[in-house]
């Protein structure tokens, strides 16, 4: 349970922030982006920071979601909620089907392989015009409701995206200290040993994949209910790469590593703004920097910081009385 | 009675006999041991036992199933578990939570319900830590249980490996070295351990260097040579076998001796 404080902590941070600030841009709108963001950094967590997989194409199960709900939606004039459960199944399918094959590579080839579908996926989007609007992607998809309560401002969607993303940071605590959780890591720490204790690895990688895929999924189909608008540059390579990054930056194999990448990430771009021509140098040099100082994660990094601190504060003040 | 049964197991390698024609049956609850120089063919042995590695020809056996074409983690819930010549730790865990992965077979809670919490979870949980603890307690590691694996003394992290293995509560455990880089002290230390296991109703099957342990351990030593068999049978016969003496064990026979 002592874990859970910290979650408890942040829960309420989450919640208080827009009460607190109900009008500032930086909550509402950039809290929107944030929160989605880290659903998907967390998604990703499970498999590159708990199983020690490596995925560089993430996105396309975000882009998925996103472009399901878009279609089913605006095109077939299907109800939201069950254009996202058939985007699910659809996902569930495909990440299900390439899962096996895929996952039986290691290191720079999975790499190369989950890249590949990244691209491909990319591509079906931008070629698929008449699905899928081409590269000038599709607009006019229709807002969403939960019960007749219309999702119609900024602070709505901040309360359903904050939810959501509550949720999937509850869900990667509870796995972590789990069997399963155990199991993945184990995995990752050694694949022959984690067999050897009866481990079926390639299942065990198979579905954190799809669990991950499937959290994408679902954040994908929000995304493009609440942006009513999706186009192919959400969800390309890039992208893929920046959450590679937000995981890798807060600390990989850490929940609130990745949540605090993800923010960091999100936010640091919004900030740097004011740099204009100079945005992205600045950006580079700031997470080389970090990844130099701290190279097992922000998060994870300033947490160990502390608590050696905190021992050596307190070793210090025994030896003192 | 029989528990392992190998018959006329061969292994090549590009064409490099790495076992051949080597037959030998481990009785339940003894502690058979394994010898020979290096690249005698112990650890691929071992690799064909656990499957890692599928054998060229023959049969395995174990309580009456082939083993032959399983993969590790099936063997592994026929009941065999193993250790590690070189350690494989799960280094980004606790000690205890090492120990709990190695209870995996004796619960099956799944990923799903693990992330909702599903009602009987937790209390699944508690009853893998206890576990754990135990077979902690049963190599003397309960002291270091919440300390991470990777800052344990390398003495330690042998006794986690077999902790871990025995967790699963195997009815064979295969030990691969366990008294490699080990000093005196510990050697004796992990004799005695092996002979606890074996007490406990574990049959053990073991590959070491370390003469002294094997001969004061094993029921029953097969001694390998270029992946056959050059001899078999209780250590004192073993040990006065002139063809074993000759072949390489030599001085090292005295050195157990004493």
């Amino acid at each position: 349970m002592r874990r859970f404080y910290g979650f408890f902590v942040f829960a309420a941070l989450v919640l208080a922030l827009p009460l607190a600030f109900p009008d500032n841009y930086f909550v509402t709108v950039v809290g929107v982006t944030i929160g989605l963001h880290i659903v998907l950094a967390v998604s990703l967590n499970l498999f590159m920071g708990f199983a020690g997989q490596i995925s560089l194409g993430h996105a396309a199960f975000f882009g998925m979601g996103a472009y399901t709900s878009a279609i089913l939606t605006s095109r077939y004039g299907i109800d939201p909620w069950l254009a996202m459960l058939v985007a699910l199944a659809v996902v569930a399918v495909i990440a299900n089907a390439i899962a096996r094959p895929v996952l039986k590579l290691r290191g720079h080839y999975l790499a190369m392989a989950t890249l590949g579908f990244g691209i491909i996926v990319n591509i079906v989007m931008v070629q698929e015009v008449d699905w899928t609007g081409g590269p000038d992607g599709m607009s006019g998809i229709p807002g969403l409701s939960i019960f007749g309560w219309e999702l119609d401002s900024d602070l709505k969607w901040y309360g359903v995206v904050a939810v959501v993303m509550l949720a999937s940071v509850w869900i990667s605590l509870n796995i972590v200290d789990s069997r399963a959780g155990r199991a993945l890591r184990a995995v990752h720490g050694s694949e022959v040993a984690a067999q050897m204790m009866g481990i079926d690895t390639a299942r065990a990688k198979a579905q954190v994949f799809v669990l991950s895929a499937l959290l994408a999924c679902f954040v994908g189909s929000l995304f493009a209910h609440q942006q009513a608008f999706v186009s192919p540059d959400s969800f390309n390579f890039f992208f893929s790469i920046e959450l590679v990054t937000m995981v890798v930056l807060g600390g990989l194999g850490s929940t609130f590593g990745a949540v605090f990448g993800a923010v960091v990430l999100t936010l640091l771009p919004e900030l740097l703004v004011v740099f204009e021509d100079y945005e992205v140098l600045i950006l580079g040099a700031i997470l080389m920097t970090i990844m130099i100082f701290l190279p097992q994660g922000l998060f994870v990094g300033l947490v160990q910081g502390a608590r050696s601190l905190l021992a050596r504060r307190r070793e210090s003040a025994l030896v003192g009385s | 009675m029989t528990l392992l049964a190998v018959a006329g197991l061969e292994k090549s390698f590009g064409g490099v006999m790495a076992i051949s024609d080597l037959s030998f049956e481990v009785p339940q609850g003894s502690v058979y041991a394994v010898i020979g120089p290096n690249g005698a063919g112990k650890t691929t042995l071992f690799n064909m036992l656990c499957g890692i590695y599928t054998p060229s020809a023959g049969g395995i056996e174990f309580g009456g199933e082939s083993l032959v074409g399983r993969q590790p983690y099936e063997v592994a819930a026929l009941g065999i578990s193993r250790t590690f010549q070189n350690l494989q730790v799960f280094f980004n865990l606790t000690v205890l939570e090492n120990v709990m992965v190695g209870a995996h077979l004796r619960s099956h809670r799944g990923l799903y319900r693990a992330a909702v919490r599903w009602p009987g979870v937790m209390a699944e949980e508690r009853q893998i830590g206890e576990w754990a603890r135990e077979a902690l307690a049963f190599c003397g590691l309960e002291k270091l249980a919440d300390r991470g694996a990777d800052s344990l003394p390398y003495g330690a992290l042998k006794r986690l490996e077999i902790a871990r293995a025995l967790a699963a509560r195997p009815r064979l455990l295969l030990m691969d070295e366990p008294a490699a880089g080990l000093n005196d002290t510990e050697t004796i230390e992990m004799r005695e351990l092996i002979g606890r296991i074996s007490e406990a109703g574990v049959t053990v099957l073991l590959v070491e260097h370390n003469m002294g342990l094997v001969m004061g351990v094993s029921d029953t030593v097969l001694v390998l040579d270029y992946g056959s068999r050059l001899a078999e049978g209780p250590p004192k016969q073993v040990q006065n076998d002139p063809q074993v003496i000759a072949a390489y064990l030599g001085g090292e026979v005295e050195h157990a001796e004493h």
